[in-house]
């Protein structure tokens, strides 16, 4: 008996120092975590070994690095709810294997009237079935996280679909391994005992019908979402298959399934057709709704308006400039007029004209306009005349023509 | 009939009814009866209620083809053809700027704001929404990337396949006409026997 308590206490004892391993080392496991290996620089060699001893890291082969244990691992998945990697796996067929071995330990200890040892055997089975309890209600939880989530923690429809894929395999492995729980088994072990009976019958069955139904809920779900996954991706190869298509076949023209004598109903949209209406005096009620509303209606506000303020300055700009041009543009005419008048073999100098004509046009402006209305002229008019620009070069090294007057003589002449 | 008044004047006027664009209309057209009593109003106007396969939109459907019928049904479905690949490089556009695998789908959000900010940092994805804007569907004449953005979903906007909740903010939920949109391009593959596949084949077939 005392032996047993010692047992007791040493286990206690080291568990509690390992326990608090956990504590003391958990950045570094947690790097451990995330990473592949456990970075060494951060722990002593005491600190390593009191870690492998408690088999909280291991080292998978001589050379390589250390890494957390698989069970550690898990643990920090199940804590931090990290889908990607919790892991469900409800293990039912050793958890009946243990009930078994259990429950006899138990009568043994009774039949010998080991009280305490009979306790110890009735908390183990506690545990035990509470353990199964707990495996199958995070199995749950984290299905319905990730079924809640949309698969959130991938990105790509592919992997929601396979991850999809892999829960809905969870839930069959989960099925099967309570469908392994046989009642009338059960009921035959624990026999007439009152506190087994409560325990593995009642709370058991109670516990496992739940996870039964949360687990068929989740399945249904999951296929609805799955359903849906798949319609995504078949919508996403139909859309940019059909573009890719169109895209080669340009010209590509569908037959006309309006002219078919079964039209497809997807074809079929009627015209838009406004149901319009007016007001209407007819009805005498409506009369007096439609005066009030008239009344009801803001009356319009009339500004004065001055009409010159409300000619835009730029306009008056440009009619001015458009003015001034065919002021220039008849002098110029003028001026070829005179040439006509008076053949002169010598011809006449456009700018001796308007120096005495004593017309206000600036002297470039003046040449300019002369020679646009010759080249402004029809071939056959322009053959009528000659002319003559007077140039020169800008500079020895320009070779810029410059014009210095232009003399405009008929041809005839 | 009466509480039917809105929702029929929107059919009428040739609106897509969704759960996106009218969710509590949608949902009284879910029960038989009432689409029973909209279909005897609309018989004399020779309209029917007609809606797409998975039954996702409601829109109106002649009920009688006459000759005038069948040449507005002509003329409509070559506007839809017309605007099949602009709406197709859209979807496809929308894919790529959200980094998503699937096509957008009703009651999806979408920021024009956000869009744009996406496609400035990209030149392809730039490229390619100037080519989109500047189809004659969307008619855009700008070279601004901001103003072709808006161009595009003012347009969709109007052809009802997208839905602006509050005039003044830059907002849009995708509407159930979509499904429609992609059922016909469905409807089209399979009447013209397309080499355009839409199945991912299952890890056994690619064994096989």
């Amino acid at each position: 008996m005392s032996d047993e308590h010692q047992l007791e206490s040493r286990l206690l004892g080291t568990g509690v120092e390992r326990l608090a391993l956990l504590g003391k080392h958990a950045e570094a496991l947690m790097q451990g975590y995330s990473r592949d290996e456990i970075p060494l620089e951060a722990l002593s060699d005491t600190a390593l070994r009191r870690l492998l001893a408690a088999r909280i890291v291991w080292r998978p082969d001589e050379q390589g690095g250390v890494k957390l244990a698989p069970r550690v691992r898990e643990l920090i998945a199940e804590m931090l709810a990290d889908e990607t990697r919790r892991q469900v796996n409800a293990d039912v067929g050793e958890t009946l294997e243990l009930l078994r071995t259990l429950v006899q330990s138990y009568r043994e200890a009774m039949s010998q009237g080991e009280h305490w040892r009979q306790e110890q055997q009735l908390l183990r089975l506690r545990q035990a079935v509470d353990d199964l309890n707990g495996r199958f209600a995070d199995a749950i939880d984290s299905l319905w996280q990730r079924l809640n989530s949309d698969f959130g923690f991938v990105s790509r429809l592919n992997d929601k679909i396979r991850e999809n894929d892999r829960a809905q395999k969870q839930i069959v492995r989960l099925l099967d391994g309570l469908a392994l729980i046989d009642f009338d088994e059960l009921i035959e072990l624990v026999g007439s005992d009152g506190a087994l009976r409560k325990l593995l019958i009642s709370q058991l069955q109670r516990q496992l019908s739940q996870h039964y139904t949360s687990l068929r809920e989740v399945q249904s779900r999951l296929t609805e979402l799955m359903a849906r996954f798949r319609q995504q991706q078949s919508r996403s190869r139909l859309v940019s298959g059909m573009a890719a298509f169109l895209r080669e076949h340009p010209n590509f023209v569908p037959g006309n399934y309006a002219r078919r004598s079964e039209v497809p109903e997807l074809v079929n949209r009627a015209t838009p057709l406004a149901a319009a209406a007016a007001p209407a005096l007819d009805h005498e009620p409506d009369a007096r709704v439609l005066t009030e509303l008239v009344h009801q209606l803001p009356t319009p506000v009339h500004k004065p308006q001055e009409v010159a303020a409300a000619r835009p300055a730029g306009v008056v700009e440009q009619s001015l400039v458009a003015a001034r041009q065919q002021a220039l543009k008849q002098d110029v005419e003028s001026f070829y007029l005179t040439v006509i008048d008076h053949p002169d073999s010598a011809g006449i100098s456009a700018l001796a004209y308007l120096e005495e004509s004593g017309m206000e046009w600036g002297k470039e402006i003046w040449l300019f306009q002369v020679i646009a209305e010759y080249q402004g002229l029809p071939r056959s008019e322009q053959r009528a005349f000659r002319l003559h620009q007077e140039e020169s070069r800008a500079s020895r090294f320009n070779d810029l023509r410059l014009i210095h007057d232009v003399t405009l003589q008929l041809a005839t002449a | 009939m009466i509480e039917h008044g809105p929702l029929l004047e929107r059919l009428l006027a040739g609106e897509f009814i969704c759960a996106v664009s009218d969710d509590r209309a949608f949902r009284r057209l879910a029960d038989e009866e009432v689409r029973e009593q909209i279909d005897t109003y609309l018989r004399p106007l020779n309209r029917r209620l007609a809606t797409n396969d998975e039954g996702s939109v409601y829109f109106l459907a002649w009920r009688q083809l006459n000759d005038e019928a069948r040449e507005q049904l002509s003329r409509q479905l070559g506007e839809t053809l017309h605007s099949l690949m602009p709406m197709l490089e859209w979807l496809q556009l929308m894919q790529e700027a959200l980094g998503h695998d699937a096509v957008v789908a009703p009651g999806d959000v979408l920021k024009p704001a956000e869009l744009s900010a996406r496609c400035e940092d990209n030149q392809s994805l730039r490229e390619h929404l100037e080519r989109l804007a500047g189809d004659s569907f969307f008619g855009s004449q700008s070279e601004q990337l901001d103003a072709q953005m808006k161009q595009v979903f003012k347009r969709l906007k109007e052809h009802g396949y997208l839905l602006q909740p509050h005039a003044d903010r830059q907002v849009y939920l995708v509407t159930g006409k979509i499904d429609y949109l992609v059922d016909l391009v469905r409807f089209i593959r399979d009447e013209e026997n397309l080499p355009v596949d839409d199945e991912t084949p299952t890890a056994q077939e690619t064994l096989l």
